[in-house]
């Protein structure tokens, strides 16, 4: 089953548009895609202060007890707007494997200040290509971690992260303290996203899950990151439809808007069509947190998510012409985007064979 | 249950009751004449049972229920392959048209009641052979004669036709104003002198359409259901009766799983073809598209229920589902080899990948060709221009051929 929003959900994305909106201009993004280390300090106070933060966490921990359905909404305005900072969905998913699978010594100790916002969480997982290894770059020996976890968003700047890590040839889930865990930032082409290099040594941590529970759980974790993702990129989709379509309306060649030529229109048009079939299926996915299929729900989402930014991404700077390819108009910002938002979380290879391997039924 | 799920799990076990007589394996094998005769007794015992016109009003033979309950029911209908086609469009357009708009209310009731039980069968005729997207721009022309009018002109892609005893027509009364401005809406008797109906083969082999001729064919003014004139805003409302019917996200194709089965059951490279990457993408890829058609199908039938208007997105999955199918089944002959080129042209659109296929190219210009389909999306659904369009405003007899 699928949902309607209804009147409370239908105002957080009212309220988080008009605030977004408000806060968060091109002109505060474009800067920091030229210098390694910073995020958009405006965006995250905002999300803290909106509560978007303890949104989806526990009332006991000083969460809102609300769902993917309603974080959804924000990280789809999130996309529209262009988020400053990673840390709305990596503290999530950070905060989602300590409420799921850690103790109540646990719980207490972190996710007051996830919820809160004062507290930044990281999810590492992955190792180049591959989202979940079957042989993770982290190690787990005697409650200590070593090793190196690349490229994790929000790591620069991440107080605890969960970690996938081997612990003497089978998985495991662990949580760590990053104080005093050495960050080397990565210069990327999508700078506001802190991502960072871990490197562990000797680092004190906790097991939440082993064996292939921890995969499973693992995996839990990041369909859940997938689908506020999937709300993100459909948001950042649906701008560069609109603002193919609002530029197709008023930029005129040849007497007449360049919107009246079909190879435009249309192009538009398969825009419209790649943004809500992946809103349609994000919104389904968010509905289907706690059943048996939302790993399935949430790989088609992710899947036509990331179709559908990075088709528009392509498409709206195509019709845009010349004057798309510029700095200063920050098309650019989404093309970046687009491309990030497609690599955290696993790519579309990934969620490909997850989806495959279920409705397969576990024959490949 | 909600009511509505009640109302699903009695028409599944009525439909569930039909199979053995009207189901796939009873129609194996049939001649169209024969299964059309099966399609009548069908629609006769849906008509007994309460599912014919089931948003129908009841004083013309409906149950007077809602657009829920037929979708419902039709969803459930869908899965068995009864032989129902003949009835579409006739149900679907003509009909309703001449129940809103047919002035001689005892004969509509009359054609309504024999329509809903399967003896007369209505046909639209629209489409000729100058164009079939631009509507206005066509060419039948029908002049007074008497009291009454004269039609001469040709129609074509006109579906069951040669079944039909009765047609929904629009024809230019008047090409000396712009071409949308002169159009008349009448029905005529298929039956009457000067109508001559000529089939059409269709690449897949069946012949569903026609020609339709009409020379001299003489009808009384009662048989007109619009203004002199006012045609085509009845022709518009005729295309806009039939807005939310049961969608299928397989594109009137195979389901996914029949793929699923065969990348299964093929080796490609000694391998099953379900380990092979290019397969495990199209798998992947097709079902995101279906699930998120059935998302959008799901919540429009949700807003119908909280009394809303559906957003304008369900009309996505005509355009996204039957290019999809066409696709896929290219992709299933692929795998199977040279074990593909058998072919049974009766085998259903529903399982068997190669009559998807070849019928496929049918699905996608039937009812809109994909690039009708996108700039209507363009226009109304975004607002963007209309296409630079040199007949506009012109009197018809002077627009350059």
């Amino acid at each position: 089953m699928s949902i309607l929003y209804d009147e409370g959900q239908h105002a957080i994305a009212t309220e988080s548009r008009r605030a977004l909106e408000g806060r968060v201009s091109k002109d505060d993004l474009l800067p920091l895609l030229q210098t390694s280390g910073r995020y958009h300090e405006n965006f995250w106070t905002t999300a803290k202060e909106q509560g978007w933060t303890a949104l989806a966490l526990p009332e006991a921990f000083g969460g809102l007890a609300l769902g993917l359905v309603e974080l959804g909404l924000i990280a789809h305005q999130a996309g529209r707007s262009l988020s400053g900072a990673p840390f709305l969905t990596s503290s999530f998913g950070a905060a989602k494997a300590i409420e799921l699978y850690g103790n109540d010594t646990q719980k207490a100790r972190w996710l007051p200040g996830l919820a809160s916002g004062e507290t930044i969480g990281a999810v590492a997982f992955a190792a180049g290509p591959d989202p979940l290894p079957a042989r993770p770059g982290v190690a787990l020996k005697a409650g200590k971690l070593g090793g190196r976890a690349v490229g994790v968003s929000g790591g620069l700047f991440a107080d605890v992260a969960v970690v996938f890590a081997d612990e003497g040839g089978t998985s495991v889930l662990a949580i760590a303290d990053l104080a005093g865990v050495a960050r080397d930032a990565i210069d990327s082409f999508d700078n506001s996203r802190c991502i960072a290099d871990l490197t562990f040594a000797d680092t004190p941590a906790e097991t939440l899950v082993t064996g292939e529970a921890a995969r499973t759980a693992a995996l839990h974790i990041l369909a859940l990151q997938a689908v506020v993702t999937a709300h993100e990129q459909t948001g950042g989709a649906e701008a560069l439809m609109e603002t193919a379509r609002d530029y197709a309306l008023t930029r005129k060649a040849f007497g007449q808007p360049i919107g009246a030529f079909q190879s435009i229109k249309h192009r538009i048009a398969e825009l419209y069509g790649l943004v809500e079939l992946a809103r349609a299926n994000a919104i389904h996915a968010a509905a289907r947190e706690e059943q048996d299929d939302f790993i399935i729900a949430a790989a088609a989402a992710r899947l036509s998510a990331t179709e559908a930014y990075d088709t528009a991404a392509r498409d709206c700077v195509q019709i845009h012409g010349g004057i798309g390819v510029t700095w200063e108009i920050g098309l650019h910002l989404h093309i970046r985007r687009s491309r990030t938002l497609a690599l955290e979380q696993g790519s579309s290879f990934f969620w490909e064979d997850v989806l495959v391997d279920r409705l397969a039924g576990g024959a490949a | 249950m909600t009511d509505l799920e009640t109302y699903r799990a009695k028409a599944a076990a009525w439909c569930e009751s039909m199979v053995p007589t009207f189901g796939k394996a009873a129609r194996k094998g049939l001649a169209v004449e024969e299964d059309l005769a099966l399609g009548r007794r069908y629609q006769k015992a849906k008509f007994d049972a309460g599912y014919a016109g089931i948003n129908w009003p009841t004083d013309l033979g409906g149950q007077g229920l809602g657009h829920l309950e037929k979708i419902t029911f039709e969803g459930e209908e869908m899965k068995h392959g009864f032989p129902n086609v003949y009835f579409g469009i006739s149900l679907g357009m003509p009909v309703p048209v001449l129940m809103q708009f047919g002035s001689d209310r005892e004969f509509v009731k009359e054609r309504v009641l024999k329509a809903l039980q399967g003896e007369e069968i209505w046909c639209q005729l629209f489409s000729e052979p100058s164009g079939g997207t631009d509507l206005a721009g066509l060419r039948t022309r029908a002049e007074t004669d008497g009291n009454g009018w004269k039609i001469n002109g040709q129609k074509v892609w006109t579906s069951w036709a040669q079944y039909s005893d009765y047609g929904v027509i629009v024809v230019r009364t008047d090409p000396t104003v712009a071409k949308h401005k002169g159009l008349t809406y009448f029905w005529v008797d298929m039956k009457a002198p000067g109508v001559t109906v000529r089939p059409i083969k269709l690449a897949g082999g069946d012949s569903h359409v026609n020609e339709v001729f009409f020379d001299d064919v003489k009808i009384s003014d009662d048989h007109r259901m619009s203004p002199v004139g006012g045609g085509f805003a009845v022709a518009l409302a005729t295309l806009m009766i039939e807005r939310y019917v049961a969608t299928d996200s397989a594109g009137f194709g195979p389901h996914l799983d029949l793929f699923v089965d065969l990348a299964k059951e093929v080796r490609l490279n000694g391998r099953p073809a379900i380990e092979d990457g290019r397969i495990r993408q199209q798998i992947a890829r097709n079902y995101a598209m279906r699930a998120g058609l059935d998302s959008i199908n799901r919540r429009a039938r949700l807003m119908m229920q909280a009394g809303m208007t559906p957003g304008p997105e369900g009309s996505l999955n005509k355009l996204v589902a039957v290019r999809s199918r066409q696709k896929l089944s290219e992709l299933a002959l692929d795998l199977q080899g040279t074990d593909a080129f058998a072919f049974d042209e009766h085998a259903s659109l529903k399982d068997d990948w190669a009559s998807s296929w070849i019928n496929a190219p049918t699905g996608r210009i039937a009812g809109g060709s994909d690039e009708t389909l996108l700039n209507t999306i363009a226009e109304r659904i975004l607002g963007l221009p209309q296409d630079h369009r040199p007949d506009k405003g012109i009197p018809f007899n002077q627009i350059p051929a």
